[in-house]
């Protein structure tokens, strides 16, 4: 065996990522975010710091005190737009995004049951993973992402049948549909839920994304609406809230992705 | 079934691995030799969408464009030998009779021409997919929606009987709590995806896929922890990408060996699959034969070790490639010539007896580049077979015992300032060694708390695994 302590890696490569590494703490980055009353900030807190196991009793506390509403677009809110900004500086991982998101999910559902309905969400994404594809992993981050950024989804699963997503998108009348894909021959399902949207007249976004699924065949139908990651999803949805229709998404999607649309 | 459980390691050492040779060469196909001393390139692919419409499209894909393409580069280029991989898309496995059939026949025929017209040694695997779904049942009689996994069984006859040289499987079990898992950052739940329910699927598959193959006088090759740890791997990307830490994929790899080695121990022969990065450690206890992927599958996958996993591969493969127009030919003979190429620079090496050297060389390239990297080198992989081995009874002990090693090895190289983390890596490689030390010397104590702690996992069927 040679000796590898001999060789510098240095001269090798280069560890971008610790380059780059924020010097900013999260702290200060959180503090811009976070509300300053004490029994909402705790609540905020409890997101940003994944303190799943004590927020319910946390959110009891505030409910004394603050209304549902208050709670969960100044606390629980507030804590996920910290975790959004973190997760964007490259400080927090995609881990701490999802144990957030489960908190205020946990959150959430006790202020919904002390408003005795479910809150009014932005919109309704449908979401599915393409006929003959098992992988869903993508999907399952996707909506965790769009949940915390306040749409409500339907999520039908993996495998699902062409038809199934066609009828409920005609349905519902989402604000937009999600299909993900790993395999190049089961992403050819998306042209045909596209067909099959528009002869029952569904001019719905399509967004698509997954391991095999490049922009050029996603642009290659119509609705089509290529998303690279499961972050890209609530800038994508936020348009068709706007009221953007695919053809205006897929024209600007690079003025989207930079933010300077 | 009785496993035969690895208790020792059949290398005495990690200096005798090295690429092209293996303790159990396997002979088979037409006249094809691996492991024997020295390194086959298998070459995989996939059609283009759109070509899985008719029975007749994907034969013409599957035969006439991309075999017939592969087959006459390697002609072209002389190289002796060669691995064709038909990695099975969907449709063969939703369909095998009818869909299947006639391409794994129509591959072997030509391959067949060719061996009889030029001498060129050949063989071909089918890995036939697993489409299991979680929900609706991992076993026979249990998915009353698609009969999945009847289709497997039907698929690996189909392969078997009319022209598979070689049987493998990318399979599934663990990954419903092994993906819930991974983006939680929580190695407990991945221990008991993959490193616990991922080994009782194996114990339960294996033995029926050695048994198809020895009917039919094939080679059951083996598996992959593709749906885990390689889920893992691309999450954790490179420099640019902020899924999850690198140090949680290099740990989840190390367990992910103790789950592939069942596939050996229950009758398999190797090779094992190319994208199991887990091969170093599963040839280093093992002695069977390594198929292994790197530089010379960036058309599919952007790893952060290309160089340093050719280290101990028999088959050196390009993963997959989508069969397209290049400016040097068809992609699958662009891909086949990089790997063509790097099997004859390992094969120069084994001539002229720097072997070793030309293997140590590909370590120092990448031993830094990634904590997953750095695990899987040969000298690390060796260390970690052993601690599977020592306590090899036990699918969950062996699995922790993988994962602690692999995280005392980086954090130790990384307190001598030689393997570099940033400061997300090192807090997560802190967390994963406290929890997995946290965790029960016994099995049993271990899944009655896992059963409990991920009962409400989506599409968890403890029935899955007869628990």
């Amino acid at each position: 065996m040679l000796d590898f302590d001999s060789v510098s890696s240095d001269a090798l490569l280069t560890r971008y990522d610790i380059v780059a590494e924020s010097k900013e703490k999260p702290e200060t980055i959180a503090e811009r975010h976070l509300p300053k009353d004490a029994l909402l900030r705790k609540v905020a807190e409890d997101v940003l710091y994944m303190k799943y196991k004590i927020i319910e009793e946390d959110v009891a506390a505030a409910l004394k005190e603050k209304t549902p509403e208050e709670i969960i677009e100044n606390g629980l809110l507030k804590g996920m737009d910290a975790v959004s900004d973190l997760y964007g500086r490259g400080i927090y991982y995609l881990p701490h995004v999802m144990v957030s998101a489960d908190a205020m999910d946990r959150g959430i559902k006790l202020a919904e049951k002390a408003l005795g309905n479910e809150r009014k969400v932005k919109g309704e994404v449908i979401m599915h993973a393409a006929e003959g594809d098992p992988h869903d992993i993508g999907k399952n981050i996707a909506a965790v992402l769009l949940k915390s950024n306040g749409y409500g989804v339907v999520d039908l699963g993996k495998d699902v049948p062409v038809e199934t997503v066609v009828e409920t998108v005609v349905a519902r009348k989402p604000l937009a549909v999600t299909g993900t894909a790993l395999m190049t021959t089961t992403m050819s399902a998306f042209p045909r839920i596209s067909s099959g949207l528009q002869e029952k007249g569904a001019d719905v976004p399509f967004i698509c994304a997954g391991g095999a699924v490049n922009r050029e065949y996603v642009e290659s139908f119509p609705l089509g609406i290529y998303a690279e990651k499961a972050a890209n999803g609530p800038g994508l949805v936020g348009k068709a809230l706007d009221g953007w229709d695919w053809k205006k998404i897929r024209d600007k999607w690079d003025d989207i992705q930079s933010g300077s649309a | 079934m009785v496993m035969n459980k690895f208790k020792k390691m059949e290398y005495s050492s990690a200096e005798d691995l090295v690429f092209g040779e293996a303790k159990y060469p396997q002979e088979y196909g037409l006249g094809l030799k691996v492991g024997a001393g020295s390194v086959v390139p298998e070459v995989n692919f996939a059609p283009r969408p759109g070509s899985e419409k008719t029975v007749e499209s994907l034969k013409r894909e599957y035969v006439d464009y991309i075999t017939k393409d592969v087959l006459n580069r390697a002609i072209t280029l002389g190289f002796p030998a060669l691995q064709l991989e038909n990695e099975w898309i969907f449709q063969l496995g939703d369909n095998p009779s009818k869909m299947a059939t006639p391409v794994v026949r129509g591959q072997k025929e030509l391959m067949q021409k060719f061996h009889d017209e030029y001498g060129i040694k050949l063989a071909i695997r089918h890995t036939v997919p697993d489409m299991r779904l979680h929900e609706d049942g991992l076993r026979l009689d249990m998915d009353k929606v698609h009969s999945y996994p009847e289709k497997i069984l039907e698929s690996l006859e189909v392969a078997a009987k009319n022209g598979a040289d070689v049987l493998s499987i990318e399979s599934v079990g663990g990954k419903e709590i092994a993906d819930h898992a991974v983006v939680r950052q929580d190695i407990k739940g991945w221990l008991f995806g993959i490193g616990y329910l991922g080994s009782l699927d194996m114990e339960w598959l294996w033995p029926q896929i050695v048994d198809v193959a020895k009917k039919n006088k094939i080679i059951p090759g083996g598996d992959t922890n593709c749906a885990g740890a390689n889920t893992s791997m691309f999450m954790a990307g490179g420099y640019l990408d902020k899924d999850i830490p690198r140090t949680f994929s290099a740990v989840t790899r190390a367990i992910a060996s103790a789950r592939t080695l069942v596939a050996i121990e229950a009758g398999a022969t190797g090779p094992d699959k190319d994208c199991g990065y887990e091969g170093p450690i599963i040839k280093a206890i093992s002695g069977r034969i390594s198929a292994q992927e790197g530089k010379g599958a960036q058309c599919a996958h952007c790893d952060m070790m290309g160089n340093l996993i050719a280290q101990t591969c028999d088959l050196w493969s390009n993963e997959s490639v989508e069969y397209h127009p290049e400016f040097g030919g068809s992609s699958v003979q662009c891909w086949l010539s990089v790997i063509g190429y790097e099997a004859a620079l390992m094969n120069s090496a084994k001539q002229l007896k720097q072997d070793k050297v030309l293997r140590d060389i590909y370590v120092a390239s990448d031993r830094y580049r990634s904590p997953e990297g750095f695990i899987l080198a040969y000298d690390n992989a060796y260390k970690i077979g052993q601690a599977i081995v020592e306590v090899g009874d036990s699918y969950y002990l062996r699995a922790r015992a993988a994962g602690i090693k692999a995280a005392e090895l980086i954090k130790e190289s990384n307190d001598k300032g030689k393997l570099k983390l940033s400061a997300q890596e090192k807090d997560t490689l802190d967390k994963i060694l406290s929890d997995l030390r946290s965790l029960p010397d016994e099995e049993g104590k271990f899944v009655d708390w896992a059963l409990k702690e991920y009962a409400n996992v989506p599409a968890f069927n403890p029935k899955n695994y007869e628990l």
